[in-house]
């Protein structure tokens, strides 16, 4: 390996110059200490899938993209939208119908091709029609789009949407090489170009990915690295132990448990708050779950009761979890201010459950994809429910087989989490509006529909925080969901500094540089 | 699956000064190993049914003792959730134990119905049989198991079925093998031409002589379905939770190898004695039962 | 002999079907997991279009079986890299392992077995056999833990896991697979050991042997003499742990994150990879099919005496 010798992690760096390294952007070192290029190995925590944005769905595609394939958009530290291929933030017309765009000028892909209006309609226009599209959905609005002149695009929506912008700080707004998509297809993604700090040299299945840094690319004089590998470590204890012998310089979603020990070891450790959430989904139709809790809104305020939350975090999350009781997490700058949740009270909880006058204890079978933390968390909610007089049994099943059962309802409770998204409106449509394919808990509530959908058209954030604080208020009094929690993301460092990691918990090495 | 089958020959009725048994039970107590192989077992199946009855509840949570190290209160230490890892030992005995003969008792059940039948009668039953035999024989033992576990979902009767029906090829095998051999003999001729019924050929006649070969591959693979299960459960396949199997109990411990490698070192520990335990009675029952064979 | 060769051939075509069939079992739809988290039913749709999976599965088959003849396995669905491509490139990492654990296993089974059976009774015999023992009784991923714990986290002295191709640097390559190897092929020398042990026993006390010693010749020619008659017991043992050896990498390269077939077929199961799945186990079992009919065949020409029907298993 090339990289042996880079043991002395950014905490010595760091203390030589009196500034934390835990800051994001992490401080960069004085010149004598960082090294001129060399490569960034990086440990994600699982495979991504093709590394073409119009059809890519895991969350580690979405880090590899940031190395080589930039947005119109992206978001900063409130998961508010800035620019990045665009010049400027999007232009809504007064009815809400149109959406004008400017784009960066002369710049170029990867591959040379210039980018223009044009190869974003071509991104956009395979983003809306591609049978495979997983963007589809999420540009539902969109109608269609026209190239103004060179550097100007138009948006035309079929309703007002404001969530638009956010999907275009994501995927949905990758753009991609004309020249490519023209030659590749299908297959863009075995050999992906868009516009980014570095360029897709090779992937290596079930290994690794490599870039190289791009001579093509706009700031390129801030690019210090000659290049990032991304490699898959699922294990995150062997993430640490990689990264203790730096063999690897950046490891992605370390375990909570590990990150006392790693600092100990020189080991920098950078943490952010994710913005998805972990919950209970709870079957709320009858006529598919047999527990009474399906039809007992009291029954689920026992069982919310029931949890400590705080507990449940210090157990199995070292205390590092952020606990919570709605899905918007605490950094959006929509989620509203008065959030209380409900206390601990086993005692109140047996009261609910004996008030009920169901035979005791009340049935309640936990769906759980079969991995080790959510083992574990299913583990310590079972003592805490079966303690008030529930009884609750669990039923591991492999993640992919329990998100099948969860789609069709057959499980009383679940526990499943979803990723977040920087726009309030991705964590509740379709996840708790009528017919959602998301809406695991089958809740049909038209008072929840329609103020999350008046909520996507409003623009001004004070009113769309109000009405999102309206629609929680009442999601949490039919309660087909208990929030428990928003997970806390750590990123180990290794003789690497400079690498951003902000609010979307996905690291960034555009201004990466590798120290002694 | 480990081991080539040393196969036992067939032993036709003779008449012997003592009982038969009596005779093994000697010479079996003259082997220091198999007699340490029997103490083993013995050991585990008693701590199997009187440890989860004597002992804490493995499944109580403790928050306030988390990740404890051996002491006198928590015999082997706890877990991250504050259980008793002892007593969970104990509970895991019970399914490794209930996997491993179960699934091998099933096995030979099968096994040595559809093999006898077949032996006994050749023919066409034989040929498809035997192409059955060799197509799941043409899947490596673990590959099958972990295909039929996962297509048959997480629990420990699906464990126990996934085992079985893994081992029931090899098994076949044997019992076509003895078949084939024994019903050669003149006192199995000699009984046909007194009219015996195929059924009590085969079960009176064949069956109890080729005994010691079922025994044997008995041995080799209850120790074998102990590894196979705690594999299983390792990879997320087998018993669900709270219910403790020292696969699982390893699976946790996997993420706090560094801070408590304790809870990685006894489940292991007690899967490697109890596979050992049969492995010792099994090498020693077969050195009794097949004295022509030097080890 | 041909019948065996027309047998193998048979065996590989039903169990080419038992995989097909068996992949499909499999609870949840490939489709699902493609679409992640927000699965639009219309991209759901279109992607079972993609791949085949709305038609009927007997066609799926055919299609697959003459695409396959001609060496072509299907796109990866994770990422549509061809599953030919991705075979070939984890295959090598697997032979390598297997045959560093081979090499481990043999040396020290045969060394042990050899020591064992000729100084029978001694400390070293009794050593040997309680190795042989305890190596049956171990699970891999048990021992690849230990071995993680001691070597790479106390210690620090080897890497956790982690692959470097060998012709990248071949020095940090096998640093890598050591421990690996050791681990699989622990278990392959204790039962190497014991049937070498129990084969050269027999052969010591076998008539021509005896022959041999009442007219002189040395212990060391006898010993030869003998080893070289044990030798198909050895060829026959590694032809049936090769089923062994195939599950222990599963475990050890899912351990040791080694990107070889194990890997691949365990990461294939939860992605619900069927191209890759199916590809991978297919060519595992035709090699281990192939390399039983090369081990029977090498046992009737280095015992010719044996019938091939009775042969290995």
């Amino acid at each position: 390996m090339l990289r042996r010798t880079l043991n002395i992690g950014c905490m010595a760096a760091a203390s030589l110059m009196l500034v934390s390294c835990a800051s994001t952007p992490s401080a960069s070192p004085s010149a004598d200490e960082v090294v001129a290029g060399g490569i960034a190995v990086v440990a994600l925590s699982d495979e991504p899938d093709t590394l073409d944005p119009t059809v890519a769905n895991t969350f580690v595609a979405r880090v590899v993209f940031t190395a080589f394939c930039e947005k119109l958009y992206d978001s900063n530290d409130s998961l508010e939208l800035v620019p990045q291929l665009a010049a400027s933030l999007p232009v809504t017309s007064a009815d809400g119908l149109t959406v004008d765009i400017a784009l960066r000028e002369g710049i170029l892909f990867n591959d040379g091709t210039p980018f223009n209006a044009d190869a974003v309609k071509i991104t956009l226009d395979r983003n809306l029609t591609l049978d495979t599209s997983s963007r589809k959905k999420e540009l539902a609005a969109l109608q269609s789009v026209e190239v103004v002149d060179d550097n100007n695009i138009r948006l035309t929506l079929s309703r007002p949407f404001s969530p638009l912008g956010a999907q275009l700080a994501d995927r949905a707004g990758a753009i991609m090489s004309p020249t490519a998509l023209e030659t590749l297809g299908l297959d863009f993604g075995t050999d992906p170009v868009c516009v980014g700090p570095f360029d897709f040299t090779d992937r290596v299945p079930g290994s690794e990915i490599n870039f190289t840094k791009s001579d093509y690319y706009y700031d390129k004089d801030l690019v210090k690295l000659d290049g990032v590998t991304y490699k898959f470590i699922t294990d995150p204890n062997i993430r640490a132990a990689n990264l203790r012998s730096s063999d690897i310089n950046v490891a992605e979603r370390l375990n909570a448990s590990d990150v006392d020990q790693l600092g100990a070891d020189g080991v920098d450790v950078l943490d952010v708050s994710a913005i998805g959430y972990q919950g209970l989904t709870i079957n709320i139709d009858p006529t598919m779950s047999s527990s009474p809790l399906a039809s007992s809104v009291e029954l689920r305020k026992a069982f919310e009761l029931s949890i400590d939350r705080d507990a449940l975090n210090t157990v199995v999350f070292a205390g590092q979890t952020t606990p919570d009781c709605v899905p918007l997490p605490k950094q959006m700058a929509f989620r509203p201010d008065d959030i209380q949740c409900v206390d601990f009270d086993p005692d109140a909880a047996r009261a609910l459950v004996e008030a009920s006058g169901e035979t005791l204890p009340i049935p309640v079978e936990l769906l759980i994809p079969a991995r080790p933390t959510d083992q574990k968390t299913a583990e310590v909610i079972q003592q805490m429910a079966n303690d008030v007089g529930f009884d609750v049994t669990i039923k591991p099943v492999e993640f992919v087989s329990a998100l099948d059962l969860g789609r069709a309802g057959e499980f009383d409770m679940f526990l499943i989490g979803w990723s977040g998204r920087m726009d309030p409106d991705g964590d509740l449509n379709d996840l708790l509006t009528t017919g959602g394919t998301n809406n695991y808990s089958r809740m049909a509530d038209s008072e929840v529909d329609s103020l999350i959908s008046e909520a996507a058209s409003v623009t001004e954030t004070d009113a769309r925080r109000d009405l999102y604080a309206q629609a929680l208020d009442r999601i949490d009094e039919i309660k087909p969901l208990i929030y428990l929690y928003h997970d806390t993301w750590f990123l180990g460092l290794a003789g690497i500094t400079g690498v951003e990691y902000s609010a979307d918990a996905i690291p960034r090495f555009k201004t990466a540089e590798l120290t002694k | 699956m480990s081991q080539k089958m040393i196969t036992a020959k067939p032993k036709a009725a003779s008449s012997t000064p003592r009982p038969r048994w009596q005779r093994v039970a000697r010479r079996f107590a003259r082997r220091p190993m198999a007699v340490t192989g029997l103490i083993l077992v013995v050991g585990f199946v008693l701590f199997a049914i009187l440890g989860p009855i004597l002992l804490t509840d493995p499944n109580q949570q403790d928050f306030t003792a988390i990740l404890q190290t051996p002491s006198f209160a928590h015999l082997l230490g706890t877990d991250d959730l504050g259980r008793d890892v002892f007593a969970r030992i104990a509970n895991g005995a019970r399914v490794s134990l209930m996997a491993g003969v179960m699934s091998t008792a099933l096995a030979l059940i099968i096994g040595i119905t559809i093999g006898l039948i077949t032996g006994f009668y050749r023919g066409w039953v034989d040929v498809v049989v035997m192409r059955i035999v060799d197509v799941m024989l043409a899947f490596p033992f673990l590959i099958f198991a972990v295909g039929l576990a996962a297509i048959l979902g997480a629990s420990l009767t699906n464990v126990i079925i996934a085992l079985a029906v893994s081992q029931v090829p090899e098994v076949i095998r044997i019992a076509r093998g003895e078949a084939m051999a024994i019903r050669e003999q003149e006192f199995v001729s000699g009984a046909v031409a007194d009219g015996a019924r195929d059924g009590t050929i085969m079960f009176r006649y064949i069956a109890p002589n080729a005994m010691s070969a079922f025994i044997v591959q008995a041995t080799v693979a209850i120790p074998a379905a102990i590894i196979g299960e705690s594999t299983l459960s390792f990879l997320g396949l087998g018993v669900q939770p709270p219910m403790s199997s020292w696969g699982i109990m390893l699976t946790s411990a996997q993420q706090y190898l560094a801070q408590a490698p304790y809870l990685a070192l006894f489940p292991g520990i007690a899967i490697a004695l109890t596979a050992l335990g049969f492995n010792l009675l099994g090498d020693g029952l077969r050195d009794v039962l097949d004295p022509k064979e030097t080890r | 002999m041909l019948q065996r060769v027309i047998t193998s051939i048979v065996t590989l075509f039903l169990a080419s079907i038992v995989v097909f069939v068996g992949v499909r079992l499999l609870p949840g739809d490939p489709a699902l997991v493609l679409a992640g988290e927000t699965a639009d039913p219309a991209v759901v749709a279109a992607i079972r279009e993609q791949f085949g999976l709305n038609q009927p599965i007997w066609i799926q088959y055919f299609n697959y079986v003459g695409q396959a003849l001609q060496g072509n396995f299907g796109v990866s669905t994770r990422d549509r890299i061809p599953v030919a491509e991705i075979l070939l490139q984890r295959l090598p990492i697997t032979l390598e392992l297997a045959g560093l654990a081979i090499l481990v296993g043999v040396l020290i089974g045969l060394t042990a077995g050899i020591v064992s059976a000729v100084k029978r009774g001694s400390f070293a015999d009794y050593a040997a056999n309680v190795f042989g023992l305890i190596g049956l009784s171990v699970p891999h991923f048990w021992l690849g833990m230990l071995a993680i714990l001691f070597f790479a986290i106390n210690l620090q002295a080897l890497p956790a896991s982690g692959y470097v191709a060998f012709t990248e640097d071949p020095g940090e390559n096998l640093r890598r697979m050591i421990l690996p190897a050791l681990v699989l092929g622990t278990g392959l020398s204790a039962v190497l050991m014991r049937q070498t042990r129990a084969a050269l026993l027999g052969q010591l006390s076998a008539d021509y042997v005896r022959t041999a010693r009442s007219k002189g010749v040395s212990r060391n020619r006898e010993v030869k003499h003998a080893l070289r008659n044990s030798l198909t017991t050895v060829v026959t043992v590694l032809g049936l742990q090769l089923g062994a050896l195939i599950g222990g990498a599963i475990i050890t390269e899912q351990i040791f994150v080694i990107p070889g077939f194990g890997k691949l077929i365990i990461d294939a199961v939860s992605a619900r990879n069927y191209p890759v799945l199916q590809g991978a186990v297919l060519v595992a079992v035709t090699g281990y099919v192939l390399v039983n009919l090369a081990v029977d065949i090498a046992y009737a020409y280095l015992n010719p005496r044996m019938r091939l029907a009775g042969g290995a298993r």
